[in-house]
């Protein structure tokens, strides 16, 4: 195409990046924000309550089966969701039927009071859950077309990634360089130093990525080679599910599941239960399985306990076994969702997560910096695809945390009987980011970048002002409660909050002349006058770069 | 003839353009699912059926993009059609007599 | 955690000082061009150890990825640092990699 593969990769990088640029930024702060749903959801349901510190397990686990008990009576199965890191509430859930008389069921989560014994009734909300969905099920769209559009840009970025290297000539002198200037060069390296030291992040985030519907893509493939009844079977061989009894319809007298739990605790040297899931409950086939939290990227099997309810005795499971392949691809579902992390490291995958938006950020702001000079040359104004990415990179890049941010207003500011609430808290976001991507058409760049960075800051500034007018859980009684994910929620909006202030007082720090550097240094030599020519040598700290740069660390916003 | 091509304007590089993607998008992936189900063959003694269908349908996202890559870098969209197609049969034959050498052995 | 961002950061400290334009940039003395041959394979026995840490802390399923995450906080903030701080960054090697022999001895 180009003279060399070099050059025709380096095209093929920036057209890859371009078009599907702004929903793979979509796609990735969804997905950052998507290793917090859990604790997203506890904060957009402020009539949970605060945890509830030394509570044991076995008080826990009687509180919650006196519920079941009255609440669930009849129902064959029923789980019990203990408190963990990531959500402080007890939750019990189990399937409750849509209507009555209509077929199927839903499976419902109710909120439990730790030291009540009271049900919660939140807000409707579609919570972290909705937020982390749009990740790969959009929004507005339908299943199978949003997981083609999803696919198709997350082979996209597969691409980028793939050729990004291949282009990255100096990838390993360059390993370390970071010039912290205004204009290319500067964002040239932001973009390479974000990618280089998270690739094998984004590698893996891509493939599996691509990985989780690959029988949606592949259709073709898998259609040639077998029938329907064989694709059941490989579908059974990849994805064992646990297999359980059912009810023998026969009522017996079950054991407290808190003096189950006994042997369970035997079984592990530790008290370290995650969830219980009850099956065929009250009849003489109930058995409890007790499962913790994951300690393995692939299977732990000692990661489950099944016990008999009756006797209370252990009962030995059929051990899935999965295949070397199905190893790899659940390995991979494992790393891409990070089920396994603990609390450092599901910070340090968010974080890296904002890396890779960030990363994508800075390419598509790279873009434009690299034409700019030309661009703002031209007689009738910049071409309208200078002009549209532009908009499109304030829109998104600044935009679309802002509409996230009103998500989280319109989830605090609502009316609580409203119908389709859940429908309008995301409606509202996306009509706010629509609007943020109308806006910059009516502004200059500058303005718009300055203006919309200013109005993020403004606005992840007030919602914990917001938070402690319209309910409790604000800031100073999380603290006080020592609710650490509560009070994190509010304290990580504030330090978003600084970074895009950071961002626009860098932004619009003092500008030197707008002529370009070449007009400049025309100037410079034109002057006779030693004195001058002196006086703008002398000051190492005027950079002669172009107009109206965005400044390096407005891509750092999420970083700081 | 040549009215048409001067009315679509045949010979714009828009045209080749959109020649590539067609080809990267389609041509593409008829050679990905070929080159996965000869990957299938391949592994079909020794993991056992469903287990080389799998990794075959799992590597194939790397053969798509090595595919695109190498699209995108040939010098002309014919080149580009005429590779394609000649891959495409080449691995569709050495599939065909895998299947066959595979349904001696079993 | 915090032993393998700190083991981390100091292999990538020493395969930084390997590269002469990054080595003008943080030390104020030159180093003889002896002493500098042992950087780089030093630092691949380094990286080797953390690795083997990372997999003694945290078994052979979650260590290898825990070890990726390190690699990227500590690669990101000696950029940060040499970028904006080059002159501390032997300095806060050093305590690092004591602090993390320690945990390590410790533990």
């Amino acid at each position: 195409m180009k003279d060399n593969f070099r050059q025709s990769m380096k095209w093929f990088h920036t057209w890859v990046g371009l078009v599907v640029g702004w929903v793979l930024f979509f796609m990735f702060l969804t997905g950052s924000l998507g290793y917090f749903y859990q604790e997203i959801t506890r904060w957009m349901e402020p009539e949970r309550p605060f945890i509830a510190h030394e509570v044991s397990t076995e008080k826990l686990l009687d509180t919650a089966q006196i519920y079941l008990n009255k609440h669930a009576k009849g129902v064959d199965e029923w789980d019990i969701m203990l408190p963990n890191a990531r959500d402080q509430n007890l939750r019990v859930g189990w399937r409750h039927l849509v209507d009555s008389g209509k077929q199927g069921s839903r499976y419902k989560i109710t909120v439990l009071d730790a030291l009540t014994g009271e049900a919660v009734a939140s807000r409707a909300t579609g919570g972290g859950k909705l937020l982390y969905r749009m990740h790969y099920r959009l929004h507005y769209l339908s299943t199978s077309i949003s997981y083609w559009v999803v696919g198709f840009c997350s082979m996209l970025m597969l691409l980028a990634v793939i050729t990004g290297v291949v282009i990255h000539k100096k990838i390993f002198t360059d390993f370390f360089t970071f010039r912290a200037k205004k204009g290319l060069l500067g964002w040239l390296d932001i973009h390479n130093v974000l990618s280089v030291i998270a690739l094998p992040f984004h590698f893996m985030i891509t493939y599996s990525g691509l990985l989780f519907f690959l029988f949606t893509y592949m259709v073709l493939s898998t259609n040639l080679q077998i029938n329907d009844e064989e694709f059941d079977e490989m579908l059974n061989e990849i994805y064992p599910g646990s297999t359980h009894l059912d009810s023998a319809r026969q009522p017996s007298d079950m054991l407290k599941v808190s003096s189950l739990y006994q042997q369970v605790k035997n079984s592990w040297h530790a008290d370290e239960l995650s969830y219980v899931e009850m099956f065929a409950a009250d009849d003489i086939n109930a058995h409890a399985r007790f499962v913790r939290h994951e300690t393995d990227i692939t299977y732990n099997p000692d990661d489950e306990v099944t016990i008999n309810a009756i006797t209370g005795e252990v009962i030995a499971v059929k051990i899935n076994k999965y295949t070397g392949a199905g190893i790899i691809h659940n390995g991979f579902f494992s790393l891409h969702e990070g089920h396994f992390a603990g609390p450092i490291a599901r910070w340090i995958y968010f974080f890296t997560g904002l890396i890779g938006t960030a990363m994508i950020a800075s390419g598509l702001i790279l873009w434009t910096t690299k034409r700019k000079p030309k661009q703002m040359k031209k007689a009738n104004g910049p071409d309208f695809g200078y002009r549209l990415v532009e908009q499109l990179n304030i829109g998104t890049i600044v935009g679309l945390p802002i509409a996230i941010a009103s998500y989280f207003y319109a989830n605090r500011l609502l009316p609580l009987d409203m119908a389709n609430r859940i429908n309008w808290e995301a409606n509202i976001m996306f009509i706010s980011w629509a609007v943020l991507l109308i806006y910059p058409a009516f502004r200059t760049a500058k303005q718009a970048w300055s203006e919309q960075l200013l109005f993020a800051a403004l606005l992840y500034f007030m919602l914990p002002i917001v938070n402690a007018f319209t309910t409790d859980k604000h800031l100073l009684n999380s603290l006080h409660h020592q609710d650490w994910n509560l009070a994190g929620f509010d304290l990580t909006l504030l330090v978003v909050s600084s970074c895009f202030a950071f961002a626009a007082y860098k932004m619009t720090s003092p500008q030197l002349s707008n002529k370009t550097s070449a007009q400049r240094n025309k100037q410079v030599s034109k002057r006779v006058n030693n004195k001058i020519v002196i006086e703008k040598r002398d000051h190492p700290s005027v950079q002669v770069t172009n107009d109206s740069l965005l400044p390096l660390p407005q891509a750092n916003k999420e970083k700081c | 003839m040549s009215y048409l091509v001067n009315k679509l304007n045949a010979c714009s590089p828009y045209w080749s353009m959109f020649s590539r993607v067609l080809a990267a998008i389609t041509g593409g992936y008829v050679l990905a699912t070929a080159n996965s189900i000869f990957i299938s063959q391949l592994l079909l003694s020794s993991v056992g059926k469903y287990q080389a269908i799998h990794i075959g349908l799992m590597l194939t996202f790397i053969t798509y993009a090595c595919v695109a890559m190498w699209v995108f870098s040939v010098s002309t969209a014919t080149k580009v059609w005429l590779g394609l197609i000649k891959l495409t049969v080449l691995v569709a034959v050495a599939t065909w007599l895998l299947m066959k050498l595979n349904g001696m052995s079993s | 955690m915090l032993v393998l961002t700190s083991l981390s950061f100091s292999t990538m400290v020493l395969f930084c000082l390997a590269m002469t334009k990054h080595r003008e940039q943080v030390l104020e003395s030159e180093i003889s061009i002896l002493a500098v041959r042992f950087f780089r394979p030093f630092a691949w026995l380094l990286l080797l150890f953390t690795g083997y840490i990372s997999v003694d802390m945290y078994g052979w399923s979650i260590g290898p990825a825990l070890l990726f995450g390190a690699f990227t906080i500590a690669t990101l903030l000696l950029i940060l640092l040499l970028t904006y701080r080059a002159k501390i960054v032997p300095e806060l090697a050093i305590v690092l990699s004591i602090i993390a022999s320690m945990s390590i001895f410790i533990s």
